[in-house]
């Protein structure tokens, strides 16, 4: 009962991330085509390297959003999609920290930048302690992938 | 024994960013900080700068002593479009 609730709540979490992580992707990959149309205005105050990063940021968030997606359809064999996730989230969530820290970018971001670093690294912990437990039956492949032998 | 170690490094740096501002760590300081350093640079006003040489848009020499007689207005940026 208690594997089925947490498997439940894994398959959640990763279906959020996922979709935010995917919607979040493809509004930064716009944002670098909207950069380069004549005339516009862009609302992220950065220049050309800066919109070429936030392109393919946007473009590697997108393939990170549909792993997880890809989770909540078969979660038990996901489990290192969200152990590799976790690493992401805590990463970013030491980024935002130092960012916070330096001072310029909390002249543009100011507290926003804490918050999605206690968001971050609470999806982490959770993504860790949700992860759901290999099936007793798995026969799992050796270094070479073969089943090993009965 | 991975996900107690995972878990203890997150904790730790999720506790740091919750006191975080009760720290006093960064470079910004805290505005009483901030407020206090204007105070001293209006203090300095009227007294003569020190010598200052710094390299033009063209690449060159510019010192402060070559300005001696002109008015100088002297201001500080720093551009966000890289």
């Amino acid at each position: 009962m208690q594997r089925m609730t947490r498997e439940r709540g894994y398959r959640a979490l990763c279906g959020v991330l996922g979709g935010l992580l995917i919607v979040t992707g493809f509004a930064m990959f716009g944002g670098f085509f909207g950069y380069h149309v004549p005339g516009s205005d862009s609302p992220i105050p950065t220049g050309p390297v800066g919109h070429y990063m936030m392109g393919f940021a946007g473009a590697a968030l997108v393939a990170w959003g549909g792993c997880l997606i890809g989770v909540v359809r078969r979660p038990r064999w996901g489990r290192s999609v969200g152990t590799a996730s976790a690493v992401g989230l805590f990463m970013a969530g030491l980024m935002r920290i130092v960012a916070w820290i330096v001072g310029d970018y909390h002249v543009m971001a100011g507290e926003a930048l804490r918050i999605e670093a206690v968001l971050f690294l609470s999806a982490a912990l959770a993504l860790i302690w949700l992860r759901p437990a290999l099936p007793d039956d798995i026969i799992e492949p050796d270094d070479v992938g073969q089943a090993p032998a009965p | 024994m991975m996900r107690w170690t995972g878990s203890v490094m997150i904790g730790l740096l999720l506790l740091f960013t919750l006191v975080l501002p009760w720290t006093g760590v960064g470079r910004r300081g805290t505005d009483g900080e901030v407020r206090s350093d204007i105070d001293g640079a209006v203090g300095r006003l009227g007294e003569t700068l020190p010598p200052i040489e710094l390299l033009d848009l063209d690449g060159e020499p510019l010192r402060l002593e070559d300005l001696r007689g002109q008015r100088v207005l002297l201001t500080f940026e720093r551009s966000v479009d890289w």
